[in-house]
């Protein structure tokens, strides 16, 4: 197995570019399972932890552009207050272990359906930037899936990037697992408020072949929301709208039967993540239309 | 492909040769016979493997050897002062922290970055948003904290109320 | 003659919470495991695993594998050993081509590095005949047999008075199903060897809970006297059970080992690995029938246990064991049956037997009392028995009902209210819930300890035994303080070894008792040959070696330990999640040797059982007859974070019958009870009743 350590992401692409099937490696807490469990013998592995640039993230035209190297802990420390769906499904990635190494972009890279990271991603309308040495793309995320473990890059191309807006609105994030701690999500769900769009994001996952939206959930609540003025005067929302929302959101999915749990279960616990999740965010915009706080809640 | 790296372990500079396959951790226990830090998963499930890579927890498992060449590595072994214990690891001797101790070594190492961590401020996923995102108040590492925070490191003897003892004592011990 | 009074020995050191004499190597990583012991330039073995069920490995092609720099020897049945055939079909590896279960060794590797080792398993071609295999479970198939007894010697069935007639007039009755599923040990340090031949002598380092043991099941396999087969275990980490009888993959780095003599050959197994070849608990399916008067009596206990073992060899799991000794009634049966599979063979788990036979009755016994009306502690008193149900034998001591009391008032039970799905805590459901804990005193015939005392005023105490984490460094060195008369300081212990007296090995929570009892015999007599040297030690030294005495108390009593277990837990109502915030366990269990290492293997038992009841469930794919969930991403065992308030504490129990420290035993007492108490604390959270384990979130949905 080759190892190649390129020292700039110019370098980088180019070595991508002459190696089309090797295997990036960024925290490695996503490709060393798959090396160390037969699941993959790369002919070569390309590592990116030698560009510091790809661990960093600044901010222009309004919006982060985070690097796909950024490990979760530092995402969760430095951009919490900014992205706070997101910091909040970063802090249930693995344990903290996996949390100081693995990244972004990583995740992204391996598109597992089950991925904590990819559901707020979603619903805020992330771009996923990737590059190569023929150019530059920017993918709408919920382009980037499209499969199990499969996603829209090109064999010369590499993640350079997430582009995302920080939050106008409450953003919150719920997840249940068999266990408290380091689990693998039996499912997961994200919602973002958009209030000078007028709009709401939400991000499914475990619940289909790829992370998804739940589209004609967001189109009924934010449409709710508009034509009763609601993000003007917000007021308590009525339990018919809250109830219609989680079944769209439940209605969106098409879970399976794993080890994990069953479609059944999962098709119920995201209409009640939906739910409970919808209900936090409206009583923070609420209280703090302008503020992206989490409601102190179990 | 054979390659040879040089890595700096307990204090020590050491110099190797891996096959770029190699973990850090085989690097470790199998190239350099440095054996603390221990393997039970491949997979960084387990955390037995924890060291302090870099001053930061990490599980060797997921860690290429050679993609980790020049860097600090610090073990259970290393934490200690001479004769004298690490705090923490005195903490976990005086609560019976630990039982057949194969994932001690990983603990301990995982408690003494834990604890950094917390005094960073870095927030768990039990730390409560307040205004302006979340960060721990270090007065508020509190058992539901710990155990969160600690809940990368399985023990299968069941020692983790002890654990959680112990990780607290230390941390009070040393003034927080 | 003395009497059981006049034996028992004073204790000094016995019963402090001496902290763990191997605790410093432990804290710093430094004391060796298995395969961690320094050895010169070591080969590596990976192994070669059965990709089906059951079959016929037709051809192996090896040449490519040879082929690969770095490869030492390829072994498969073409090369392998002859083994001499002692009727385990577990052990009994690469004799032929057959395979009779997935993940079964057919051979492997020996290279110069662990990673030429794997690459070049990978590269082996083997081609199969496959044939139909057999792995699922149920208590309605027509081939369920009855073995001549269960594990380790228990009647498979037994019967007394009129069960079904007693069933048939009773006024309140219970007809219940309860299962456990297949779960695998997984004690954190994978089974390893390091494996050695020179001149034609074995020397194994060994991860297992009994040196002796090792030796005595692969010493007849190589045809060699035992004496040639040394092996050695200072440290291992962990095994609850599936280290206690040796498997294959000690055979296979013995054979290993053989294609390279005298370099030493190293198998460490990964995680996956151990979901197939190092034991399991067998699922079970428990068919409960109580009888019981209007005032709560029982008159009736029945229990008909299904569950499974494997062709290649039996197993048979004692999972009515418990319930023979439990209630009393005066009617009452128990059975066992068996389905024998295409599967690996299952094992000891923590407490086998009595773990998953505390599960079905004990939630049994929470669904009677609610059906008389009563209490649950008021039931389990109301049926307490006076001598051993089924025995009759008088119970040398037994303080259950102490244990329910004392565990009452320290929960605060008093003012529970017994309706269940009442009370709420935001969108939680909150319940309490208890079951009963017990488990067998076990001594185990065999182990001799020699003290010998020199004139520097050391005393040194050696025998085979071990630790697996249970304190037996620690915990000896206290018995042998107490049983010379002298501060540990004085002592210096050796275990882990076949150089040492011969010893059984750390199974059936039998540890202490079996090598506390010949180290005190042993510090008897060394001490009245000191008194004939005037007190003093001659320079050449005083030795005295002891064999484990006879106890003819062991069949006049019945020998038990008890306890009681408390649960809090909390269901989410709207997803069903379980949390168990609170967990309280009173034991009485003899006299505790140590009272920190003691008590970590309680909450460390009970740990186990938090961890049985909420998460662990081995997920056999019947197409393919392998684990599904064979890693600790998918195996779920308790975390820290699942861990909430866990309180352990014990009552001063004085036996002394069952040896000189009046120890019972605690390794295992801690699981039993432990998921029946949660699932009953579940119960009274929803009111809905869940009998099979685990408390997976989609079993609390309406």
């Amino acid at each position: 197995m080759d190892f190649l350590r390129p020292t700039s992401w110019r370098d980088a692409l180019e070595a991508k570019a002459h190696h089309p099937d090797a295997t990036p490696i960024a925290g490695g807490t996503d490709v060393m399972v798959e090396i160390n469990f037969d699941h993959r013998r790369p002919t070569s592995l390309l590592d990116l932890t030698g560009i510091d640039e790809l661990a960093s993230w600044s901010e222009h035209g309004g919006k982060l552009r985070i690097g796909a190297g950024l490990p979760y802990t530092r995402l969760i420390d430095e951009l919490g207050d900014r992205l706070p769906g997101l910091a909040i499904a970063a802090r249930t990635v693995g344990s903290p272990q996996i949390r100081n190494r693995g990244t972004l972009g990583g995740n992204l890279a391996s598109a597992s359906p089950a991925g904590d990271g990819h559901p707020p991603l979603l619903a805020s309308g992330a771009e996923v930037e990737v590059e190569s040495v023929r150019g530059t793309r920017l993918l709408p995320v919920e382009e980037f899936f499209t499969g199990v473990k499969r996603h829209a890059l090109a064999s010369d191309e590499l993640i350079s990037a997430v582009h995302i807006a920080p939050a106008t609105g409450a953003q919150q994030f719920s997840k249940i697992g068999t266990r408290n701690a380091m689990v693998i999500a039996v499912c997961t769900f994200a919602i973002a408020l958009h209030p000078e769009r007028q709009r709401v994001g939400t991000g499914l996952g475990s619940a289909a072949p790829t992370p998804l939206r739940a589209i004609e959930a967001e189109e009924f609540l934010s449409g709710e929301l508009a034509d009763s003025g609601q993000w003007d005067s917000p007021r308590p929302l009525d339990d018919s709208v809250v109830r219609q929302f989680g079944d769209l959101v439940a209605r969106a999915a098409s879970p399976i039967d794993d080890v994990r749990s069953t479609a059944d279960y999962r098709t119920h616990a995201l209409g009640v993540m939906a739910r409970r999740t919808l209900g936090w965010v409206w009583d923070e915009y609420r209280n703090h239309p302008s503020s992206t706080g989490r409601p102190e809640c179990a | 492909m054979d390659t040879r790296i040089e890595l700096r372990v307990d204090g020590e500079q050491r110099s190797l040769t891996v096959d770029t396959r190699t973990t850090l951790l085989d690097a470790l226990r199998e190239r350099l016979g440095v054996t603390t830090p221990k393997k039970g998963c491949d997979h960084g499930q387990c955390g037995s493997c924890t060291v302090l890579l870099d001053g930061r927890r990490a599980t060797t498992c997921l860690a290429l050897a050679v993609a980790h060449a020049g860097s600090e590595i610090t073990t259970a072994a290393g934490l200690a002062d001479g004769e004298e214990l690490h705090p923490v690891a005195r903490a976990f001797l005086e609560h019976d922290g630990l039982q057949c101790g194969y994932c001690t070594p990983g603990q301990i190492c995982s408690a003494v970055g834990m604890l950094d961590e917390a005094e960073a401020g870095w927030p768990s996923s039990v730390t409560e948003h307040g205004e302006g995102g979340a960060a721990l108040d270090e007065s508020e590492l509190d058992d539901e904290e710990i155990r969160e925070r600690m809940s990368g490191n399985l023990c299968r003897c069941g020692a983790y109320a002890n654990i959680v003892t112990a990780i607290r004592e230390a941390a009070n011990g040393s003034g927080r | 003659m003395t009497t059981a009074e006049e034996s028992m020995l004073r204790a000094n050191a016995i019963g402090t919470p001496l902290t763990r004499l191997d605790g410093t190597e432990k804290v710093t990583g430094t004391a060796p495991y298995a395969v961690e012991h320094p050895v010169d330039s070591p080969a590596h073995l990976h192994p070669l695993q059965a990709a089906i069920a059951l079959g016929r490995a037709t051809g192996i092609d090896t040449s490519a594998a040879e082929a690969e720099p770095g490869v030492l020897a390829v072994l498969t049945h073409a090369n392998a050993p002859r083994l001499a055939s002692t009727g385990n079909g577990e052990l009994e590896i690469l004799q032929s081509g057959e395979v009779g279960y997935r993940g079964q060794f057919l051979g492997g590797v020996i290279a110069e590095t662990p990673e030429i080792a794997r690459r070049a398993a990978d590269l082996i071609r083997v081609h199969y005949e496959r044939y139909e295999h057999d792995v699922e479970l149920r208590a309605d198939r027509d081939d369920l047999y009855k073995p001549e007894q269960v594990n380790p010697a228990f009647d498979t069935d037994t019967a007394q008075g009129d069960a079904d007639g007693a069933l048939a007039s009773a006024a309140v009755t219970l007809d219940a199903t309860y299962s456990t599923p297949m779960e695998h040990n997984n004690p954190m340090e994978p089974h390893a060897t390091i494996a050695c031949w020179t001149d034609g002598e074995l020397t194994l380092h060994d991860s297992t809970q009994g040196v002796y043991w090792t030796q005595a099941a692969v010493a007849p396999l190589f045809e060699l006297d035992q004496q040639q087969v040394r092996v050695i275990s200072p440290h291992v980490g962990g095994g609850f059970g599936s280290k206690g009888i040796p498997h294959p993959n000690v055979v296979l780095a013995a054979m290993a080992a053989r294609l390279v003599p005298g370099r030493p050959v190293k198998f460490p197994l990964t995680r996956q690995q151990m979901f197939s070849v190092v034991g399991y608990r067998t699922p079970t399916i428990q068919h409960v029938r109580l009888g019981a008067d209007e005032q709560g009596r029982l008159s009736a206990i029945t229990l008909d246990v299904v569950e499974q073992t494997a062709k290649v060899k039996e197993f048979a799991e004692q999972t009515a064991i418990p319930t023979r000794t439990m209630y009393a009634a005066p009617h009452r049966r128990t059975s066992h049956r068996l389905a024998a599979l295409d599967t690996p063979v299952p094992t000891w788990m923590r407490a086998p037997g009595e773990c998953p036979g505390m599960f079905g009755p004990e939630v049994a016994m929470d669904e009677m009392a609610l059906a008389c009306g009563l209490d649950p502690i008021e039931f389990r008193v109301r049926n307490e028995p006076e001598t051993d149900p089924e025995s009759g034998l008088p119970f040398s001591s037994r303080n259950l009902v102490a244990c329910l009391r004392e565990g009452a008032r320290r929960f605060g039970w008093h003012d529970r209210d017994p309706r269940p799905g009442t009370r709420r805590h935001g969108e939680w459901l909150v319940g309490t819930g208890v079951a009963a804990s017990t488990y067998p005193v076990f001594a185990m015939p065999g182990s001799q300890a020699t003290i010998r005392a020199t004139p520097d005023g050391r005393y040194a105490v050696r025998i085979g035994a071990v630790d697996i984490g249970t304190g037996t460094w620690t915990a000896l060195t206290q018995i042998a303080a107490d049983a010379l008369e002298v501060s540990v300081g004085e002592v210096d212990l050796e275990i882990g070894s076949t150089t040492l007296p011969t010893a059984s090995g750390a199974g059936g929570s039998s540890g202490i008792n079996s090598w506390g009892s010949p180290i005190v015999a042993a510090a008897r007599t060394l001490r009245a040959r000191l008194d004939e040297h005037g007190g003093t030690v001659p320079a050449e030294g005083v030795e005295a070696t002891e064999g484990m005495p006879d106890n003819p108390h062991t069949s006049q009593y019945a020998m038990h330990s008890f306890g009681a277990q408390f649960a809090e837990v909390w269901v989410n109502a709207d997803t069903g999640e379980v949390s168990v915030p609170r967990l309280l366990g009173i034991f009485a269990a003899g006299r505790i040797i140590n009272a920190r290492t003691g008590r970590s293997q309680l909450l460390g038992g009970m740990t186990m059982g938090l961890s049985m009841a909420l998460h662990e469930e081995s997920v056999l794919d019947p197409r393919f007859g392998h684990v599904v969930n064979h890693d600790l991403a998918e195996y779920h065992i308790a975390t820290n974070a699942d861990v909430g308030s866990l309180e352990v504490d014990w009552l001063d129990e004085h036996d002394p019958y069952v040896n000189p420290m009046g120890s019972k035993g605690i390794g295992e007492l801690g699981i039993t009870g432990t998921a029946a108490a949660i699932t009953n604390a579940a119960y009274h959270a929803t009111g809905i009743r869940v009998r099979e384990l685990p408390l997976h979130p989609d079993k609390f949905l309406r």
